[in-house]
């Protein structure tokens, strides 16, 4: 990856996530989502402080003073004035009160679907994967889902997926290499990271994509956006996904 | 009657070969792992375990041989430490079923189970593979016709939970998070709460809603100091990384893991009783 140095893949994602999201929208993520969770750190303290921010832990806003790389840690606790459980959290998205969901997926498709269960079959697998948390009810429910992957090559963007986890309401994908967003149920390169080339993107993407000379490029992080965001994660537990 | 208060190893004791098991907590957090080790000691086979996310707890129970099935959403230690290597390598060789769930089905599999219903209707699961592969029904809306996801009761023989504190007569507080762990104590059909500290009870009576599962659900009370280890315990202790780090990296070769399992899990708690 070409991405100068000094704005790291970590940076550029963490940035390019938090500006997807809208001030004043319900948003949450769940297990292993470092990235996510500074995203809407840093949203909250950039465009978006009246974003309503929910995780596993059951706290609303909170204020930590360490984050943690586990997402569900008791640290994720400190500052909530108030509690939700997650069965509570599954109903608000069953009932399409939750705006927005992060998910991942190890395999991701054109049509945006996700793969956290196996590779090869479901009874005798290959390889048996995490699972796909709650991505099966929430993806359907949530108004929209914001998928990142650590990861942009032809193992990970797949034209078919081994076993389909989870479908819905995907919005955006966000990559090392680019921003998908999804229109008529198919994932199109929205723009691409700056250093990126259209076919370094068409040979790391396991499906057809359509992107050229003119295809936009993401947005570098600005100077303010850096600061913050070393001021929300200053230990870097986001690098953990990378 | 029986004193709820008795040993760990009574307790554990009470749990058959066979038995589908629900184990309080989330993935390095506030897991039962004292319960978990006493299962592993008594040498327990053919468990199916229950859990929405699990990591530390599902992964050493399959790696002792403790499970044939694992009912869950999510099994790994998240980025910290990846993939449950004992959980991968069991099923990919056939030893161990993954009964894989979306996390809101097995919570909606136990409010089956709490309401004494069969199934429970649920939204969303349209589109994904888990409703072949895992049997998942629809049914028709009697009354729009559309259709709806219904998942099966999912009623544990036991479930065993971790909490912070609890008196004689089984009321437990649960600090922090409270996970699954009051829906799975009212579907399972027998109940083990482990606690950091038994209290006098009448400390409860000022503020009773901090009690998460009232002693008349609970059927056996154990005293278990640092009964979370290695995992988190909120407002107690953290988890222990440097453990689960060296867990997971022994997780990785069966030999290895037996060994760790002896020296590491099983001659320590011995030693610190």
């Amino acid at each position: 990856m070409s991405v100068n140095a000094a704005v790291g893949t970590r940076e550029l994602m963490a940035v390019s996530l938090a500006r997807l999201l809208r001030n004043g929208e319900t948003v949450f993520h769940g297990v292993a989502s470092p990235l996510p969770m500074v995203a809407i750190l840093l949203a909250k303290a950039m465009h978006a402080p009246d974003l309503v921010y929910l995780n596993i832990t059951g706290s609303i806003d909170p204020k930590p003073s360490h984050l943690p790389t586990s997402t569900v840690d008791p640290r994720l606790l400190e500052g909530t004035r108030g509690m939700v459980t997650l069965t509570e959290l599954f109903d608000l998205a069953a009932r399409e009160r939750l705006d927005t969901a992060f998910l991942s997926g190890v395999q991701i498709d054109g049509a945006g679907r996700i793969n956290m269960s196996v590779i090869g079959e479901f009874a005798h697998p290959k390889v048996r994967l995490p699972g796909g948390a709650g991505s099966a009810a929430l993806m359907p429910r949530a108004r929209r889902t914001i998928i990142w992957r650590t990861k942009h090559d032809s193992r990970v963007f797949v034209d078919k997926l081994d076993f389909v986890t989870a479908e819905g309401n995907v919005d955006r994908v966000v990559t090392p290499l680019c921003i998908f967003i999804r229109r008529e149920g198919r994932l199109q390169v929205e723009s691409m990271h700056p250093g990126v080339t259209p076919e370094q993107l068409r040979t790391a993407t396991g499906f057809a994509v359509s992107v050229d000379e003119s295809t936009p490029q993401t947005a570098p992080p600005r100077e303010r956006e850096l600061e913050l965001l070393a001021r929300i994660d200053p230990d870097g537990v986001s690098f953990s996904e990378f | 009657m029986r004193a709820k208060l008795i040993s760990l190893s009574e307790a554990i004791g009470e749990v058959g070969n066979g038995t589908r098991i629900a184990l309080g907590g989330n993935t390095i957090h506030r897991g039962p792992s004292a319960a978990v080790h006493e299962l592993i000691r008594q040498g327990k086979s053919d468990l199916e375990l229950v859990k929405t996310a699990g990591a530390y707890d599902i992964d050493l129970l399959i790696g002792a041989g403790c499970a044939s099935s694992v009912s869950a959403g999510f099994i790994g230690f998240e980025t910290l430490y990846g993939m449950a290597p004992s959980y991968r390598r069991q099923i990919e060789r056939g030893v161990v079923q993954s009964k894989e769930h979306a996390c809101y089905t097995v919570i909606a599999g136990l409010r089956a189970a709490i309401q004494g219903v069969p199934f429970m209707p649920i939204a969303g699961m349209f589109g994904s593979d888990l409703l072949d592969a895992r049997g998942f029904k629809t049914i028709q809306d009697p009354y729009s016709g559309d259709s709806v996801v219904a998942i099966p009761a999912l009623i544990p023989d036991f479930a065993i939970i971790h909490v912070q504190e609890a008196d004689f007569a089984g009321n437990a507080r649960i600090v922090g998070t409270r996970f699954e762990d009051v829906l799975m104590a009212q579907a399972a059909k027998r109940v083990i709460v482990t606690a950091e500290r038994i209290i006098d009870g009448v400390s409860f009576e000022e503020h009773p809603e901090i009690v998460a599962i009232p002693g008349f659900m609970v059927e056996m009370v154990v005293e278990a100091r640092n009964g979370a280890w290695p995992c988190s315990c909120a407002g107690e202790y953290d988890y222990d990384s440097a453990f689960l780090g060296e867990y997971v990296a022994a997780s990785k070769d069966e030999a290895k893991l037996h060994e760790f399992i002896h020296e590491r899990i099983l001659a320590r708690e011995l030693s610190v009783v």
